[in-house]
């Protein structure tokens, strides 16, 4: 009862923190991203965390959404709406056709293959100029604001539902977990031989959250390139500032935990707008230095994630409490 | 050209088979020992392949500081920790060199550049046989170092088993360091000798990072022998690519065939099934 006092509480102060921030403001802008990116890394999260599979190719399926509804848009005038669960489909595809391969493998290897699989669609669209326009870059066309065709004047409905998209994933993570799915990626994370032992589809599981995962992140990849409004491959099918940027804000969150990609997103997305904020006037390089020191630290600290700050900061509460 | 590649690819797959950890940060030492050469070849005169061995002294000493200070203490945490440590070393790295040296391409010029020798109908180039030479020694001189000292025994037993070897007297916190050193020293030596045809800028260890892993995958992750193989068969494979594709999607085809390896036979093409 208490839990969902407090969940409802958290969700009632986002709601409202958009309404106070200026409607054109810069601080609604990184609210928006912290948001998108929270939703990012908590789908990330439910094949990194729950299946223990260190995806670092994520932007596939996030460039594979941007790119399919914003195509949609411009050559059939599809409403991104639609254009969103297209790319989903297509993101499913691309995520059971990676899958299949590599899900025997595991840890580091299994980072790699995903790795490349992400710099092969950052390729492909840098080449297929017909479709992609190439290095150049799409511009989502301007129609007039609506909501059926996801155009807004102002950030503050993209912050919206930016923070729904949050929800929704963070809803289906939880229930993913305590679902028997959840169960079973438990215990093949624990001792994979016995899970087999026992009668679990090890592959089949995997292959399942695998195919969650694609589909979610594609349709966030459209939430992307209507916020973003221009977008060219480097930076949708990027492998630094997507694929290893979500799995790092799950991870220096916590990973596996349905809190740990919120308190990352909250501590990463507005420390590099910072750091950006603060340093651009300075030498180029600085504020991604600051930042690579900044991870290396926490890894080092606590390998874990805030989450195990929070958690030990609580134990301490309750046991003042009890004493 | 595969011979460098194996060159630099050696590192990479000398860490993972000692240490268990994929250095996703390998690649930014290959660009410390290309500015270390272009240093000694601006400031000091030395030719950049002379000046290899000061770039795999200088990659040595920083790799055998950030194994002490930074990975011995992720090495018992989970992958996870693991991989991001290193992704971590490598946003360091990078940037750092970027805000020491600035974003200009650098290049040497020397005078065997645009010397090529003739073999019959085969022309090949100076400098890239110079690289390959190097590098040949450079490996043989590795593959003598493990089979006959004492330290190359002794890491292999770490490699094998570190609690027994622990138990035998081995320092394998030591041997981890000499590991990783070793390693990063071998990349930024190949990093020196492929100078002479080579530009150097801070990104530049982005471009070789695919190759790399490529190598070390088509090897089998942790074998020395297999890098060798591994660099030889991605020099072919990319010689072939440039005759049937573009240029832009050379990197595409060893993607795939990247992939592929790891799906197929991740043990790598030499390597024994475990």
């Amino acid at each position: 009862m208490k839990r969902w006092i407090a969940i409802l509480a958290v969700i009632a102060i986002a709601a409202v923190l958009p309404l106070l921030l200026s409607p054109t403001g810069y601080w609604i802008r990184v609210l928006t991203f912290t948001l998108l990116f929270a939703a990012m890394a908590q789908v990330w999260n439910i094949i990194g965390g729950l299946a223990n599979q260190t995806s670092l190719g994520h932007a596939a399926f996030f460039g594979i959404g941007a790119y399919t509804s914003t195509i949609l848009v411009l050559k059939f005038g599809i409403s991104p709406w639609i254009g969103m669960f297209a790319g989903g489909f297509l993101g499913g595809i691309a995520a059971l056709i990676i899958a299949v391969p590599t899900m025997r493998l595991q840890g580091h290897y299994f980072a790699l293959a995903t790795l490349a699989f992400g710099e092969v669609m950052r390729v492909i669209a840098n080449v297929w100029t017909s479709l992609t326009g190439g290095p150049v870059g799409l511009s989502v066309p301007f129609v007039p604001p609506s909501i059926a065709a996801y155009s807004f004047k102002q950030l503050l409905p993209h912050a919206y539902i930016a923070l729904i998209a949050l929800i929704i994933v963070t809803v289906i993570f939880e229930a993913i977990r305590r679902s028997a799915m959840g169960y079973r990626l438990r215990a093949i994370k624990e001792n994979p031989a016995a899970a087999e032992v026992i009668g679990i589809d090890t592959t089949k599981v995997k292959l399942q959250t695998a195919v969650i995962s694609g589909v979610l992140m594609a349709m966030l990849g459209t939430l992307y390139a209507q916020v973003a409004v221009f977008f060219d491959p480097d930076t949708v099918f990027s492998a630094a500032s997507i694929s290893i940027r979500v799995a790092l804000i799950a991870i220096l969150g916590g990973v596996g935990t349905a809190i740990g990609p919120i308190l990352g997103a909250l501590f990463i997305i507005p420390v590099e707008e910072l750091m950006n904020d603060l340093f651009s006037s300075g030498a180029a390089g600085l504020s991604q230095l600051i930042f690579g020191v900044i991870l290396i630290a926490v890894i080092l600290w606590r390998p874990r994630g805030f989450i195990t700050v929070f958690d030990s900061l609580m134990a301490r509460f309750s046991n003042k409490a009890r004493s | 050209m595969g011979g460098v590649y194996a060159v630099i690819s050696i590192g990479l797959t000398l860490v993972y088979g000692v240490m268990g950890i994929v250095n996703f940060a390998q690649a930014e030492f290959l660009m410390i020992g290309m500015f270390v050469s272009w240093f000694a070849w601006a400031y000091l005169g030395l030719d950049p392949v002379l000046a290899a061995p000061l770039s795999f002294a200088v990659a040595f000493g920083i790799g055998w500081l950030v194994q002490g200070q930074l990975i011995a203490r992720v090495l018992k945490a989970p992958s996870v920790a693991q991989i991001f440590l290193t992704v971590g070393l490598l946003i360091v790295i990078e940037n750092g060199s970027l805000l020491l040296f600035g974003s200009q391409f650098r290049s040497v010029t020397t005078s065997y550049q645009t010397m090529s020798l003739s073999l019959g109908a085969l022309f090949i180039s100076v400098p890239y046989l110079i690289a390959f030479g190097m590098s040949l020694a450079c490996g043989l001189a590795l593959w003598w170092f493990m089979r006959t000292s004492w330290f190359g025994r002794a890491m292999r037993a770490t490699a094998q088993n570190p609690m027994a070897a622990q138990l035998m007297g081995i320092d394998t916190a030591l041997m981890y360091k000499i590991a990783f050193a070793l390693g990063v020293g071998l990349t930024a030596f190949g990093g020196a000798v492929i100078l002479p045809y080579v530009t150097v800028f801070p990104g530049v260890g982005g471009q070789f990072v695919v190759l790399m892993f490529t190598v070390v995958v088509l090897g089998g992750l942790g074998s020395v022998a297999g890098a060798v193989v591994g660099g030889l068969a991605v020099g072919v494979i990319q010689a072939l690519s440039s005759l049937f594709f573009p240029i832009q999607l050379q990197n595409l085809i060893l993607f795939i065939v990247f992939i592929f390896v790891l799906a197929v036979r991740p043990q790598g093409l030499v390597g024994a099934s475990r």
